[in-house]
């Protein structure tokens, strides 16, 4: 036992080259996928875009030009008080270029919040099932499959038609309702409404995390460390969201990237039948469904939402393309 | 085997079970309902009034009651045995609640034996179960729901079934060879134009074909006067129409007319399957080059296309297999918002529609439909795996 101190000071022996950590190593694998990296590019620039929008947008979002030459207008259309309008008018005579900064924060808004909850409750769900097991596993993982078993996108269509038909009022306490509005830029009695829709796709969109997590936590609460947790009295809480959840994260992060993409096409396909995110809270999918009625007089229309739509999705693919390389261990160079 | 096919068929029953339950009270327990529009509409309503409407749409029974009459049809009156009634003074449903000043609870209460004169078989006599959707309310009103989505379904499935074949022709040759030359030039630009076409919304790629093909098809023929026209929407023609200069007045009705008409959305359809099958085809191929029966087949000195066709691709198929399996109920479901965009006279379009003009009944039966599909195609699919691959065993 007398070489139990040497490995301490082994680690003091400076290494050739420098020291990566974890963090830099993934870093670097993901800055190799060129894609990727134009990807995060696109969604910063976007993400700028939509937090700035009642800064840099130059109309109100619901400003109407009435006397506007012509409705809908082709970009550079000037305003009746002489301002141009970058992307031209919709056939209301609003700017299409303000509404489509609004309808950046409206989409990616709630993108954001529907995979920021739906993965946390997916991780907390799946990794309790998975470490507890027991009935809680049985129910959680029937649910999942029945869940995964039922064609989505009626259901969502016709759940999200019916409660937004009966103007359905959720009991939310006004921080909720406040802070949405917030994020959207728009008055609460619009947001109560985006909540709704919300509402519907996390309820939908939470499987996939709870799967992906009650697989690593099924493998990983048999691994000595785990064992070795026990033995020096850690709790099973503690066990369970300091070890177990930061383990199995990795594969949950790309999984929420690419459900990132998933809930903006879901929104814009929502919205552009009509059932999502309702006039006159702008969405690029409500913009491209005014824009298909329009199209054949004014061809450019689809093009100003669809655009940037297809950017985002595309990058958001791309990056969880990225990140599933640059965090899976058996690529490593 | 068998007991693991009697435990599915037990699941499979428990998640249809489960839809019609989320579906019921999303129809009958969530706010609103046929009242609220009325009440809104004339404010001064006599409770007597009231009852009657409730009684019209059986909203005077309890739920459950409700429930088991709307999925199979019972009960529709006292039980009859030998010429004798049992139950018939069971309370089923209150016909006049009472106002808080009789004390509330329920004035008149409908007692199962009463239920034959005031809810006679019209309405749904077998109930869903059994496929009795009822009539519709609004896009056809009278004519049977289940009539509608038949006359819908040959629409619905020329479309599927043209874009599936022609999606399996070109991604299993594009999947392969993308696997097989690997890091080439070609795989590269393959799987890039595949990924951005697999995270494309399908509705904008619609649109653009539209713009491409129709709207803008005029200024485009000015610089190639072969640039063809195609028809935006429906299915037929109402008049001669000319495509290009190389296909004038085409007769509305003809094959050549269906054939155009069919041209956009199958385009559509097939490039959305396309980009996720090949890039799917092309992983499960290159999973398999790697393996050792494959490397042993080349030593063996075999040419490199037996390698690949007979030992690789048949082993790359088996999980390919499953995913075609299973997106063919996807179908009914997926193609709403294609036939939507192209107007298409199909069964997703008869949902949207339905939905549109709160016809309930139309698009109850299409989700009834989709998810007993989807239940059995997965099932089917499961199965399938484990006949094509002999080593999966399920127990």
């Amino acid at each position: 036992m007398t070489a139990s101190a040497e490995p301490i000071a082994i680690r003091k022996i400076p290494r050739e080259g420098k020291e990566e950590s974890q963090f830099q190593i993934v870093l670097s694998r993901f800055l190799r996928h060129r894609l990727a990296v134009a990807g995060v590019a696109v969604i910063v620039i976007m993400f700028v875009g939509a937090l700035l929008a009642p800064y840099i947008a130059p109309f109100p979002r619901d400003a109407v030009d009435v006397a506007v030459a012509t409705r809908p207008g082709p970009p550079g259309t000037m305003s009746s008080a002489g301002q141009v309008h970058l992307l031209g008018v919709d056939h209301l005579g609003r700017d299409l270029f303000t509404r489509l900064l609004y309808g950046a924060r409206v989409s990616l808004s709630i993108a954001f919040i529907v995979v920021i909850v739906s993965e946390v409750f997916g991780v907390i769900l799946g990794a309790t099932a998975g470490f507890m097991g027991g009935w809680f596993d049985i129910f959680i993982s029937r649910l999942v499959e029945f869940l995964l078993s039922i064609p989505t996108l009626p259901i969502l269509l016709i759940t999200a038609s019916i409660l937004i038909k009966t103007e359905a009022q959720l009991p939310l306490p006004a921080f909720v309702t406040g802070f949405v509005s917030w994020m959207l830029a728009s008055p609460p009695q619009e947001a109560n409404k985006v909540i709704v829709l919300i509402v519907i796709l996390i309820l939908l969109g939470w499987t996939g995390a709870a799967r992906l997590m009650r697989g690593m936590a099924l493998t990983l609460r048999n691994q000595d460390f785990v064992e070795a947790l026990r033995a020096v009295g850690a709790s099973n809480t503690r066990i369970m969201f300091r070890h177990i959840i930061p383990n199995g994260l990795a594969p949950i992060l790309v999984n929420a990237s690419l459900g990132l993409a998933g809930i903006v096409i879901a929104e814009a396909t929502l919205s552009f039948l009509g059932v999502g995110v309702q006039e006159p809270t702008p969405s690029w999918g409500n913009m491209l469904s005014t824009a298909q009625s329009y199209m054949f007089q004014h061809p450019w229309l689809p093009l100003v939402p669809g655009i940037p739509l297809c950017l985002v999705t595309i990058s958001f693919n791309f990056i969880g393309d990225g990140l599933r390389d640059a965090l899976d261990p058996r690529l490593k160079r | 085997m068998t007991a693991y096919l009697i435990r599915r068929l037990f699941q499979m029953t428990i998640v249809i079970f489960g839809v019609s339950i989320f579906m019921f009270s999303l129809f009958n327990i969530a706010p609103g309902g046929p009242l609220t529009g009325l009440q809104q509409q004339q404010r001064r309503i006599t409770p007597e009034e009231r009852a009657r409407i409730r009684a019209q749409y059986e909203l005077d029974l309890y739920w459950p009651v409700r429930y088991t009459r709307w999925l199979v049809g019972w009960p529709q009156g006292p039980l009859v045995i030998n010429g004798q009634e049992f139950f018939a003074n069971v309370p089923v449903g209150c016909y006049l609640e009472a106002t808080p000043e009789q004390g509330g609870g329920c004035a008149d209460y409908v007692y199962l034996s009463e239920v034959p004169q005031l809810h006679p078989k019209v309405r749904s006599s077998r109930g869903i179960l059994f496929g009795d959707f009822g009539p519709s309310t609004v896009v056809q009103a009278g004519q049977p729901v289940w009539d509608l989505l038949a006359s819908r379904l040959w629409a619905t499935v020329e479309l599927q079934v043209i874009s599936l074949a022609l999606a399996l022709i070109i991604a299993i040759p594009l999947g392969i060879y993308s696997a097989v030359h690997q890091y080439s030039k070609f795989d590269y630009s393959f799987t890039t134009a595949a990924f951005i076409g697999s995270s494309m919304p399908t509705f904008f790629f619609g649109l653009m074909f539209i713009l491409v093909f129709t709207i803008l098809a005029g200024q485009i023929q000015d610089m190639w006067a072969w640039w063809p026209t195609l028809p935006p929407g429906l299915r037929e023609a109402v008049r001669p129409y000319d495509v290009a200069s190389w296909l004038t007045s085409v007769q509305p009705g003809s094959p050549l007319d269906r054939f155009l008409h069919l041209l956009m959305p199958v385009m559509v359809l097939t490039i959305v399957s396309v980009a996720a099958w090949s890039r799917f085809l092309r992983s499960s191929m290159l999973e398999v080059l790697r393996q050792d029966y494959v490397r042993t087949a080349r030593a063996k000195g075999l040419v490199e296309r037996l390698v690949i066709n007979k030992h690789a691709l048949r082993n790359a198929l088996i999980p390919f297999i499953t995913i075609v399996v299973l997106q063919i109920p996807l179908f009914f479901a997926g193609a709403i918002v294609t036939e939507t965009v192209f107007a298409w006279p199909g069964m997703g379009r008869l949902f949207f529609d339905a939905l549109n003009r709160s016809d309930y009944n139309i698009a109850l039966a299409f989700i009834y439909v989709t998810t007993i599909l989807t239940v059995v195609a997965t099932l089917l699919g499961d199965i399938l795996y484990s006949v094509i691959d002999p080593r999966i065993r399920y127990s």
